[in-house]
């Protein structure tokens, strides 16, 4: 049961990054787009994501839960050491919430929608950066597993370095990546090219911090980017990654727009797989020691209940949110 | 500040500002589909422009609910990381279950909010009356974890472990529907009336009168009706906690000296360093009998509890007289409500509109000091008997800072919310027919 667990946890994780990933996207795009461009953006965003952006939020609480539920010793390492950046990340969740619901459903559309853009806007991009910093940390080798030490050790350095923002930076071009090539297709008539651009732009900005990342890493040790160069399934991910680049090339210029968003979802699936499959089961690298997520987890008992309810959960979830996405043709290959 | 009291001032501060935007998302989806479906049936535009103007409001609460939901999921971990490492395993259940219902919930409403004249009219209709019925789903289960906290059950400890668990059992515990019941009904009587309360002033204000007159109506129903009913599930609840929290049903009271035909104190000032009540009102016998239905029988004292193990008196006396007064005032302006069906004049009188203008925020007062007296009543324990909440809290010292900025950010959240909800408002008086 514990692999029907830890199934559900990967799961999770990977359409939170997936579609909070592409959500988060928006507000970059949004962010770094001319003003005219903005206000299209804005437009097509809520068209396109409206209905549903607060189910791809969702996955981030089923994450937790599992994790806590699941591997409550693992989490506990997380929270502890990685207060601030999980507090400001949340900060950053927060904002973005309300910011994108206050700024459709405020009565008045009057200079109150600058705030709520500017909010929406920034907090788009903070958040994602210190999501990817969270991982980076975990991997970094920084965590200090011993609280006895200073408050600069334990509690900043652990995430306030240069790795582990690299990380983050890589990960909110990444979910840029993600959402402007998903706005290629849902932009109307003669804006497409507005997305192919940013899309151009975020490949570019996502091959040079990813490579900039794993020179940085490579050159100063850190065991995550030294096992990760050596692992052979890594190299083949990114590698596969890399070349589905022609094929995304080919069918956003033919106006394959399920083609087109399927080739940069397996990219982030291959590269988020390469990130995990390289120290799996010891997904945190602590200073001392690498810390596997399969000890201590919760007892037997425990780990078949959540089994059982997260089997169930999905039966029930699934066919809704893919009826609701189905619905408002979010996905279009049933149609074609 | 030392971090303890850090921490718990923001769990509090977090969850008191949660409870309320939950409460209303919760609630205010069975009003929008009540005047949803009496636009179906009438076909009454006034209706249509109600639900519409009510599913924003519901769109809003929602998403502030969810987001500062999502910040409580992770302070759990991220201030109380010991409580979480133990509890985390046996409370799983009602989480992960509550994480299903939310989600359901995101996905109903996502049909909803943007399904008009998209979706079949029944099927839209219906998918507001999941959100509603999950989010009350939602509730209970949340409740159900904090009822744990009060009643552990689902485990044995042995040696400072938790052994044996039972993640159903858990689930079940002993508090969970006493509370879930209270709290349920608490969230309609709070919401009905606030919103109830915000109409009415419309009404005052001669704006808009037919609509805010149905708007009125339908909130208030729910209100009333769950405010009637909440002193019976209020019963249940003391009996419950007499049983097995006597120490927070003695600090509810006052109570210090164990007694057999205990009395009740109604008000008074406590005075904590001399361990008695003064200027209070005192009925012979009525604890003794509210608490177990026997009017000579033994109530334990506080100061028969060792001194680490006794909560603030004073808070939870006083936030307990708040929740009770209030709650019996609601009651009664529920059945108002009812007789000025049979008395229509009632209605054209300024000072009825009034009346149930000053009761908005009520119902949300007595739901805090509640949550007050069933929090601060549990101290010094973070589960019942097994782990006191000192030995729960993160090792990471500076909490007093993250306590300020959540201040900071919950405040101007609620100024923003309700000044959105001003501004629905006054475009809702706008609107033309």
């Amino acid at each position: 049961m514990i692999y029907v667990v830890l199934f559900f946890l990967g799961f999770s994780l990977l359409l939170y990054v997936l579609l909070a990933g592409a959500d988060f996207g928006a507000g970059i795009v949004e962010l770094f787009s001319s003003k005219e461009n903005q206000e299209i953006t804005k437009k097509t965003v809520y068209r396109v994501m409206g209905p549903v952006w607060e189910a791809n939020h969702i996955w981030i609480i089923i994450l937790i839960v599992i994790l806590w539920v699941g591997f409550p010793a693992y989490y506990n390492i997380l929270v502890v050491h990685l207060h601030i950046p999980l507090t400001i990340m949340l900060l950053g969740v927060t904002l973005r919430g309300v910011a994108f619901v206050f700024r459709h459903y405020d009565a008045y559309k009057d200079k109150s929608q600058v705030l709520y853009d500017n909010m929406f806007k920034f907090s788009s991009l903070v958040t994602p950066i210190f999501l990817g910093t969270i991982f980076g940390a975990m991997v970094s080798g920084n965590i200090m597993l011993s609280e006895q030490a200073s408050f600069k050790l334990v509690f900043i350095d652990s995430w306030l370095n240069v790795f582990s923002i690299l990380v983050g930076l890589f990960f909110a071009s990444l979910c840029a990546f993600l959402s402007a090539t998903l706005l290629i297709g849902e932009a109307e008539k003669g804006n497409e090219k507005i997305y192919i651009k940013k899309s151009g732009i975020a490949v570019i900005s996502v091959v040079l911090i990813g490579f900039i990342t794993i020179a940085y890493g490579y050159f100063n040790n850190i065991k995550f980017v030294m096992d990760f160069v050596k692992n052979p399934y890594a190299i083949i991910a990114m590698a596969i990654s890399a070349l589905l680049l022609i094929p995304l090339w080919f069918s956003i210029k033919n106006g394959r727009r399920i083609k087109s968003r399927a080739f940069a979802g397996m990219q982030v699936v291959l590269i988020l797989f390469a990130a995990i499959v390289t120290h799996f089961p010891y997904v945190i690298i602590a200073n001392s020691k690498a810390i596997s997520i399969l000890d201590n987890t919760a007892p037997e008992s425990t780990i078949t209940n959540l089994g059982v309810t997260l089997i169930i959960g999905a039966l029930v979830i699934l066919p809704g949110l893919f009826h609701l996405l189905k619905s408002f043709k979010m996905i279009k290959i049933l149609e074609q | 500040m030392d971090n303890l009291d850090a921490a718990r001032l923001q769990m509090a501060i977090t969850l008191i500002f949660h409870i309320v935007f939950a409460c209303i998302g919760m609630v205010m989806p069975f009003f929008m589909v009540v005047s949803h479906k009496k636009w179906l049936n009438t076909k009454n535009p006034i209706y249509k422009t109600l639900t519409k103007s009510w599913q924003k409001g519901v769109a809003i609460f929602f998403v502030t609910g969810a987001v500062s939901g999502t910040a409580l999921s992770f302070e759990l971990g991220l201030l109380w990381p010991e409580f979480m490492k133990h509890a985390g395993p046996i409370i799983g259940m009602p989480f992960s279950l509550e994480g299903a219902a939310f989600f359901v919930e995101a996905i109903a409403l996502g049909f909803y909010l943007y399904g008009w004249d998209k979706l079949p009219e029944k099927f839209h209709w219906f998918t507001g009356v999941i959100v509603g019925i999950s989010g009350v789903a939602s509730g209970i289960l949340v409740v159900s974890a904090n009822g744990w906290m009060n009643a552990p059950s689902g485990f044995d400890y042995i040696n400072g472990e938790f052994l044996n668990i039972d993640p159903i059992k858990a689930l079940l515990n002993p508090a969970w529907f006493t509370q879930a019941l209270h709290m349920t009904l608490a969230a309609f009587t709070a919401t009905g009336f606030a919103v109830a309360g915000i109409h009415a002033y419309q009404i005052i204000k001669k704006r808009n009168v037919e609509l805010h007159k149905k708007a009125f109506k339908i909130a208030i129903t729910f209100g009333a009706i769950a405010a009637i009913l909440q002193p019976l599930s209020g019963d249940l609840s003391a009996k419950d906690i007499a049983k097995r929290q006597p120490a927070k049903l003695a600090a509810m009271e006052a109570h210090y000296e164990t007694k057999k035909g205990a009395p009740l104190y109604i008000g008074g000032i406590v005075d904590e360093e001399k361990r008695e009540v003064n200027y209070k009102i005192e009925i012979p016998n009525a604890l003794s009998f509210l608490a177990f239905g026997d009017f000579d029988a033994e109530v334990k004292g506080l100061n028969d509890f060792p001194k680490d193990e006794q909560p603030k008196v004073a808070t939870v006396h006083y936030a307990f007289q708040v929740m009770v007064g209030i709650g019996s005032l609601l009651m009664l302006a529920g059945i108002i409500f009812f007789i000025s069906f049979k008395k229509k004049k009632w209605t054209n009188k300024k000072v009825y509109w009034l009346f149930f203008t000053l009761l908005a925020p009520m119902g949300f007062i007595a739901l805090e000091a509640g949550w007050i007296v069933t929090e601060v009543g549990r101290q010094p324990w973070i589960i019942h008997n097994i782990m006191k909440t000192k030995d729960a809290v993160t090792p990471m010292p500076g909490i007093v800072y993250s306590f300020y900025m959540y201040v900071l950010v919950y405040l101007t959240l609620t100024i923003a919310v309700s000044w959105l909800m001003a501004r629905q408002i006054k475009a809702l008086n706008e609107t033309e027919y």
